[in-house]
């Protein structure tokens, strides 16, 4: 790579899926290096993309890290920046710079059973590292994976999360029932609390709207798990992914460098600004 | 390195240093600044408004250009600084202090190659305050003195019709013997008087924030006081405290685009501002720090707080900048004191 931190390398889109319809129509992008190799990257760590003439924006490395030929991102329409990613084609050049942030500890969870809870676009976050384990299914214990968002058609990765069952105890939910769901219905939190998974020898992971979040959490504790056993990650505005353009700090730490990923203990540390 | 300019010299010494690009402060604009020299150098001003951090990390600078074909790889041709030495003189010591906090944070966690290509070419040539420059200087209270080498690579004290020149680095060193001639060995009555003008000048009355070492934790104690929505009820979010601030570093990227087809532009890196709402909104609408007071305890908390915190020192170097040019008053001596007070 280039000395130059804030130079892109440029990447190929070489699929693009619509996952989701409508006002936050949600794609997914594999993009692969146009030449050579790219960086490696751990679950949970994110890269800046951009869009020459647009700008660029932080998004989260959606594919394992064992997947050596191309990166996954899935891309909310929301702004400038990410519209016009919803306007691209195959074959399309973007720049790419990172992997930024801090990553999940994985390796110091083999032999615990692993809970995932995410809601609407925060399935991308934690989707490297539930595919991570399930390549790795001999090193965990029970996994389970509790999904939710609006609408039946607002659910990202549904055939892939149907292909999981059987590794994995799958959970979904939908905020209103619509005729034909057959699964839960209501808010994700209240989901898990539904179902109760047990805190022991448990971790916790759960990524999504702040307002789920901080819910998905009230309702662990309730069930018995510790801040410690509770992992999640934050998203500030971020424009550098380097600690210095000053602007994705909560407290002393940048979230580009320290974050975005926190267990509940570490973030109960820290102001609340995000 | 100590040595003997007699004023009349100095443009002599600055004649010497044919390979540098000369800086030193002039009006520009109605603002005081530093800016190349253009005629004689004079240092006889107070400090100035600007201070000279944008010549490490200028206001608007281009990171690359770009040029692309749909479909194809675009074109990138980086823009890094030229490698021109520049010598900057009559840098005061707030100032000097304030190059090495932007240097910790553009070297921390990794190199910045276009802060580091300016910083490495740039020499400050230092002045000592014999007295303080204005009525906000509080220097002495955040760590620095009026007569610190910090940050400095020469620093020069007045003695009236003479400056009595220390090196302070290699570089330092360098500048002084590209013109051995024009300086001369001090004499002791020399480093007497040097002696007593820095004890003067350090014993010269002052603005102070209180107990500087104690504010981290006071002000991490103080994060939901709502001094801070009193305190910051008059900003009017110009941003022009941190604009002019030495040490203030924060800064937005953005394309320009020049046309569509082919796609054309720069990615530019501009200065951003923590007063400004829209700095930290997410594009949902949702801001973690949505008020005046949560912008204003930022600034003063990374200040006095969050960088003392990760890099053992403040980040205020007392300049009192941000005092004397804020239209509506907001001064950070009295609002660190004022926070910081209410924590026992
Ligand atoms: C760690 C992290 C992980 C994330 N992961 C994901 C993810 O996996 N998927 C996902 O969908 N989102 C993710 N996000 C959120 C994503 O970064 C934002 O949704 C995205 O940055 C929005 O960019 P935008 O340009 O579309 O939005 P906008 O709000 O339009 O713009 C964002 C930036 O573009 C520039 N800009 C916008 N308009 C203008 C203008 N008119 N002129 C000049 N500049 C302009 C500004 O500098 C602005 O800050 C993540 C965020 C973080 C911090
Ligand atoms: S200079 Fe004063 S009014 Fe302007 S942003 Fe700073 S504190 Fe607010
Ligand atoms: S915070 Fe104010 S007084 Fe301190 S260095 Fe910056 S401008 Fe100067
Ligand atoms: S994104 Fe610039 S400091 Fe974190």
């Amino acid at each position: 790579m280039s000395d130059n931190i804030y130079l892109p390398e440029l990447a190929r889109i070489a699929h693009i899926k619509e996952e989701i319809g409508g006002e936050r129509a949600i794609k997914t992008f594999r993009v692969e290096p146009v030449e050579g190799d790219t960086f490696k990257h751990e679950c949970g760590q994110c890269a800046m993309l951009s869009v020459f003439g647009r700008g660029e924006m932080m998004i989260s490395i959606a594919s394992s890290p064992l997947i050596k030929e191309y990166k996954q991102f899935s891309i909310m329409r929301v702004g400038r920046v990410s519209a016009t990613f919803h306007e691209l084609e195959v074959g399309d050049v973007i720049g790419i710079r990172g992997p930024y942030g801090n990553s999940f500890p994985l390796d110091d969870w083999k032999g615990k059973n692993l809970v995932f809870i995410g809601g609407g676009v925060g399935l991308a976050p934690i989707w490297p590292l539930i595919t991570t384990a399930l390549a790795q299914r001999a090193d965990f214990k029970n996994i389970t994976v509790f999904y939710g968002a609006r609408s039946p058609r607002d659910l990202m990765y549904r055939a892939e999360l149907e292909r999981m069952r059987g590794d994995a105890n799958i959970q979904l939910s939908v905020d209103k029932a619509e005729d034909g769901w057959k699964e839960f219905c209501g808010f994700v939190p209240a989901n898990v609390l539904d179902k109760k998974p047990s805190p022991d020898n448990t971790i916790a992971i759960t990524c999504g709207p702040p307002i789920m979040i901080k819910f998905v959490i009230e309702n662990l504790s309730k069930l018995g798990f510790k801040d410690e056993q509770i992992y999640t990650t934050i998203e500030n505005k971020m424009k550098c992914g380097l600690g210095k353009c000053g602007r994705c700090n909560v407290g002393k730490d940048y979230v580009c460098t320290k974050g975005p990923v926190y267990s509940w203990a570490q973030l109960k540390e820290l102001p609340e600004e995000y | 390195m100590q040595k003997i300019l007699e004023k009349i010299q100095l443009d002599a010494w600055i004649a010497a240093l044919g390979e540098w690009e000369i800086l030193a402060p002039a009006m520009e604009d109605g603002i005081w600044g530093y800016h190349p020299l253009d005629g004689a150098v004079r240092l006889d001003h107070s400090n100035t408004t600007q201070p000279p951090k944008g010549l490490s990390f200028p206001q608007r600078e281009v990171f690359f250009s770009f040029e692309q074909i749909k479909g194809e790889p675009p074109r990138l041709t980086q823009k890094m600084p030229a490698a021109t030495r520049r010598a900057v003189f009559g840098v005061r010591p707030c100032d000097g202090a304030g190059a090495v906090r932007m240097d910790k944070v553009f070297s921390d966690h990794v190199a910045d190659p276009y802060y580091q290509n300016r910083r490495k070419n740039l020499a400050y040539v230092g002045l000592a305050c014999n007295k303080p420059q204005g009525s906000n200087c509080f220097c002495l209270s955040v760590g620095g003195s009026p007569v610190a080498t910090e940050g400095m690579d020469v620093l020069m004290t007045d003695l009236g019709d003479r400056y009595f020149v220390t090196a302070v680095t290699e570089t330092g060193k360098a500048l002084m013997s590209a013109a051995a001639k024009v300086f001369t060995a001090p004499t002791a009555a020399d480093k007497k008087l040097v002696e007593k003008t820095h004890a003067d000048a350090v014993a010269q009355p002052q603005r102070a924030v209180n107990d500087v070492d104690a504010a981290p934790a006071k002000l991490k104690a103080s994060f939901d006081s709502p001094l801070w929505e009193e305190l910051a009820r008059a900003c009017i979010g110009c941003g022009v405290c941190t604009f002019l601030c030495p040490t203030c570093h924060c800064f937005d990227i953005n394309d320009e685009s020049t046309g569509s087809s082919p796609i054309k532009g720069n990615r530019v890196r501009t200065w951003d501002n923590c007063q400004f709402p829209d700095f930290t909104m997410h594009t949902s609408g949702h801001n973690p720090r949505e008020s005046l007071g949560a912008r204003l305890r930022q600034r003063v908390s990374h200040k006095f707080q969050y960088f003392p915190e990760n890099f053992g020192m403040p980040q205020c170097t007392g300049c009192g900048r941000c005092i004397s040019e804020c239209s509506v008053g907001i001064d950070i001596i009295n609002t660190v004191n004022k926070v910081t007070g209410h924590v026992g």
